[in-house]
C-alpha cells in the first residue's frame, strides 16, 4: 500500500490522529524552548553541518583511521557491504560465543537490515530493551518514529499488551506502573543475556571510540553485563575528532526532545576486562547516496527526529504510513535512493513547507531534496503511477481553501506546474476540519532562490 | 577484507571534493550565565537533586541521612569502609549487584549547560555500577564545573580511558503516551553533592 492509502487508514480514527498530532507538536515545542536558550544556536547548527560536510569529503580516510584506532583499543572491526552481510557477521559473532539470548538497544540500522527476524530464524532470542521498542516488538510492529518508537500507541494498548505478554495487572494504562513492570521484566533479560547489540550515535576517527546516547540506560545495562558487545554503525556515523562531540551532543537531544542532553552519553573505547567488543561498519547504499550531489547531505543526519515532529504530513499520517524504516521527511529523501520505484510516493508526502529544514540541527535542505526527487521520479518512474500519486496527495492538500491560502506561494507554484485535475481534485481526508501549520516564508524563499540559481 | 576494500573504493569514487573543517570560534556561545547557578538549575531540570556539603568528610553522613533505609551501600571514596556493605571483590556475577541501593562516586567534571556529570574507568570500579544501582550519588568539587560541552572536552584529555559517560539526572522514559517516568533501566534517583 502506498502512502496516501496508509494515511487514509491512520485517519480513520480521528481522535487518535488529533492526539498524535498534538503529542508530536508538543515535542517540537519543547525543542523550540530548549534551543532558544542556547546562545549562538544557528552558529552551532552551521558548525554541525560543516563538520559533517568535511567528514563526507574525506570519509574513506576517516573510516580507516577509525578502524586502526579501534583495533589498537582491542576492538574487532567488521565491514558489511549490505544488510545481508551485516546480518551474517552479527550471527557469526553470536555463534562463536554460543550466544542464544541477545539484548538490543535502539539501532535504526539493525531495523533497516531486518536483523531481528534473521536472528530469530536462527533460533536466537532478541529482546529490544528500549521501552518504546519493546512495546512495538510485543505488538509485532515496526517503530513508527526513530526517537519515539511507540508514539502511535496509547496507554491502554500498552496496558493490554503488557497484560498479555508480561502478565501485568490491569491498571487503566498507568505509565508509572507499566514502566516499572517493564523495568523488572527487562532486568531479568539483561542479567541472562549472552550478548548485547547497540547502535552508534557517533564514531570518533581520532580515538576509535563510539558514543551511544540513551535516556533509559538500556544500552549500558546490556553492554556492561553481557560478555560480548556488538555495535552496529552506518559509515556516515564517523566524526573526525573527540572535540566535535562538543558540537553534536549539544545539538542532538535539544533537537530530539528538548532536553539539554540525554541522560546517558556513553563513550565506549576498550572492552572491559574479560569481555569482547565488536564494531560492524555498514554501507548498504550509503556510498551510492554519497555519489548523488543533490542528495548527499542526507548523510549528515544525526537521527534526532525533529523533522518528523514538525512535519504536518507526518503528524497527521503516522510513521507507519511511510512503509519505510526511517519515516517522515528525512526517510522520504533516503528511501528513494534505495528503491526509487517502491518509494516513489514518499517525496510527494510533503507540503514543501520547509519546516523540516528549519529545525534540522545539521541543516539538511530536506524540502529542496524532496522537490528534486519529485523531478527525478516524474522523469524516471512510469507516468500514470506518479500522476496518480501526486494527484491523490496534492489533491487532498489543496482541497482545503484555508490551507490553500496559507501556502499561497506553493499553491501558485503548483498551479503553474501541476495538471489541472490535481488542483481540482475532490476534498478528502486532509481537508476534513484541519489546518496545516503556516508555510514558513523564509525557507520557501530560500528554496525558491536556490531553484533560480540552478536555473530550474 | 574484500568488503572493506569494496566500500572504501566506492566512497573514494563518490565523495565530493575536499571540504575544509570549519574554524570554530567557541566564544560565540558564551552566554555569561553564572556557572554554578546554571549547573544547579540543569541538574534539577534533568530530575536530579543537588545539595552543598561543607567538606568531603560530611559526604557519607549526608548520604546516610538522604537514604536512611538503604541496606546495600558502596562508596568509591577514601575512608568509606564503615559505609560500604558491598565488597566488590566478592562480586562474581551481575546478580550480586542487583540489590545495591546506594552508590557514591567522585567525579571531577560537571557541565553547567546540561547538568551532566562525567565519570570514567578511573573512578569506576565496575562499569555497570552507576546503571545497576537504585540510587546514584556524585560528589563534585564546585570548581570542577565548566560552562559548556566544548569546554568539557577540552578537559577530557584522557587517552587511557576505556569507558566514560556523561550522566544527567536519573534514568527516564516517556515512551508511554509521552508521560515522563523516572527510573527506566538505570538509577531511580540521582543526587549531586557539591563540595
Ligand atoms: S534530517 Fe535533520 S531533523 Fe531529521 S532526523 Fe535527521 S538530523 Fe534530525
Amino acid at each position: 500500500m502506498n502512502h496516501p492509502k496508509l494515511a487514509d487508514l491512520f485517519n480513520e480514527d480521528e481522535k487518535r490522529v488529533d492526539w498524535h498530532d498534538k503529542a508530536l507538536w508538543f515535542v517540537r515545542h519543547k525543542r523550540d524552548l530548549s534551543v532558544h536558550q542556547v546562545q549562538g544556536w544557528e552558529t552551532l547548527r552551521n558548525y554541525g553541518r560543516a563538520i559533517k560536510a568535511h567528514t563526507l569529503s574525506n570519509l574513506d580516510a576517516y573510516l580507516e583511521e577509525f578502524e586502526s584506532n579501534a583495533l589498537e583499543n582491542g576492538v574487532q572491526v567488521h565491514w558489511a557491504v549490505n544488510a545481508e552481510e551485516h546480518n551474517e557477521i552479527v550471527h557469526k559473532i553470536l555463534d562463536e560465543h554460543k550466544a542464544k539470548k541477545v539484548v538490543k538497544s535502539k539501532s535504526m540500522l539493525t531495523e533497516e537490515c531486518h536483523l531481528n527476524p534473521f536472528l530469530e530464524s536462527k533460533g536466537i532470542e532478541v529482546i529490544d530493551t528500549d521501552l518504546g521498542e519493546r512495546i512495538v516488538q510485543l505488538a509485532k510492529e515496526p517503530p513508527s518514529h526513530i526517537v519515539l518508537p511507540a508514539i502511535h500507541k496509547d496507554r491502554h494498548e500498552v496496558d493490554a499488551l503488557f497484560q498479555e505478554h508480561l502478565g501485568t495487572e490491569p491498571c487503566d494504562g498507568n505509565p508509572q506502573y507499566l514502566t516499572n513492570e517493564a523495568r523488572k521484566h527487562l532486568r531479568e533479560k539483561f542479567i541472562e543475556a549472552d550478548a548485547a547489540i547497540t547502535g552508534v550515535n557517533f564514531a570518533i576517527a581520532e580515538t576509535g571510540e563510539f558514543v551511544v546516547c540513551t535516556n533509559e540506560g538500556n544500552a549500558d545495562m546490556g553492554a556492561h553485563l553481557a560478555p560480548v558487545h556488538i555495535a552496529c554503525m552506518g559509515v556516515e556515523k564517523i566524526i573526525p575528532k573527540r572535540e566535535h562531540l562538543g558540537v553534536f551532543l549539544r545539538l542532538l537531544a535539544r533537537s530530539a526532545t528538548g532536553q539539554p542532553i540525554t541522560t546517558y552519553s556513553s563513550h565506549f573505547k576498550k572492552p572491559r576486562e574479560g569481555a569482547k567488543m565488536h564494531i560492524v561498519i555498514v554501507d548498504n547504499g550509503r556510498s551510492e547516496q554519497l555519489g548523488r550531489p543533490d542528495f548527499r547531505a542526507s548523510l549528515h543526519c544525526i537521527r534526532c527526529g525533529a523533522c518528523m515532529n514538525t512535519c504536518p504530513i507526518y503528524r497527521r499520517s503516522g510513521g507507519h504510513s511511510y512503509n519505510a524504516t526511517i519515516p517522515g521527511p528525512i526517510g522520504s529523501i533516503l528511501s528513494p535512493g534505495k528503491d526509487l520505484t517502491k518509494h516513489s510516493d514518499l517525496p510527494f508526502a510533503s507540503t514543501l513547507c520547509g519546516s523540516c529544514s528549519d529545525v534540522c540541527p545539521v541543516k539538511i535542505d530536506i524540502h529542496t531534496q524532496l522537490y528534486k526527487w519529485r523531478q527525478i521520479i516524474t522523469k524516471e518512474v512510469k507516468q500514470p503511477f506518479v500522476k496518480k500519486q501526486s494527484m491523490k496527495l496534492m489533491g487532498k492538500l489543496f482541497a482545503n481553501p484555508k490551507q490553500f491560502k496559507i501556502s499561497g506561494k506553493i499553491a501558485r507554484f503548483a498551479l503553474k506546474n501541476l495538471p489541472k485535475k490535481i488542483i481540482n481534485a475532490k476534498p478528502n481526508v486532509w481537508g476534513k476540519s484541519r489546518d496545516l501549520p503556516t508555510g514558513q516564508k523564509k525557507s520557501f524563499d530560500d528554496w525558491y532562490k536556490n531553484r533560480q540559481k540552478h536555473g530550474e | 577484507m574484500a568488503s572493506k576494500e569494496d566500500i572504501l573504493s566506492k566512497i573514494k569514487a563518490n565523495k565530493p571534493d575536499f571540504i575544509e573543517l570549519p574554524d570554530m570560534d567557541f566564544s560565540v556561545f558564551d552566554d555569561r550565565k553564572p556557572i554554578l547557578e546554571e549547573f544547579i538549575k540543569k541538574v534539577e531540570l534533568a530530575g536530579g537533586s543537588i545539595f552543598e556539603v561543607v567538606s568531603i568528610d560530611d559526604v557519607l553522613d549526608k548520604v546516610s541521612s538522604l537514604f536512611p533505609d538503604a541496606k546495600q551501600n558502596y562508596a568509591a571514596l577514601n575512608n568509606s569502609e564503615h559505609f560500604n556493605t558491598l565488597n566488590l571483590e566478592n562480586v562474581k556475577q551481575a546478580q550480586d549487584l542487583e540489590r545495591l541501593d546506594v552508590l557514591v562516586l567522585e567525579s571531577d567534571l560537571g557541565v553547567a549547560e546540561n547538568g551532566a556529570v562525567w565519570i570514567d574507568d578511573k573512578q569506576l570500579p565496575l562499569r555497570v555500577l552507576p546503571f545497576i544501582t537504585k540510587h546514584l550519588v556524585f560528589v563534585l568539587e564546585k570548581n570542577k564545573v565548566v560552562g559548556f560541552m566544548h569546554e568539557a572536552y577540552q578537559k577530557l584529555n584522557l587517552p587511557e580511558t576505556g569507558f566514560g559517560v556523561f550522566i544527567s539526572g536519573p534514568s527516564k522514559t516517556a515512551d508511554i503516551e509521552q508521560s515522563l517516568v523516572l527510573g527506566a533501566h538505570g538509577a531511580l534517583s540521582l543526587t549531586v553533592l557539591l563540595v
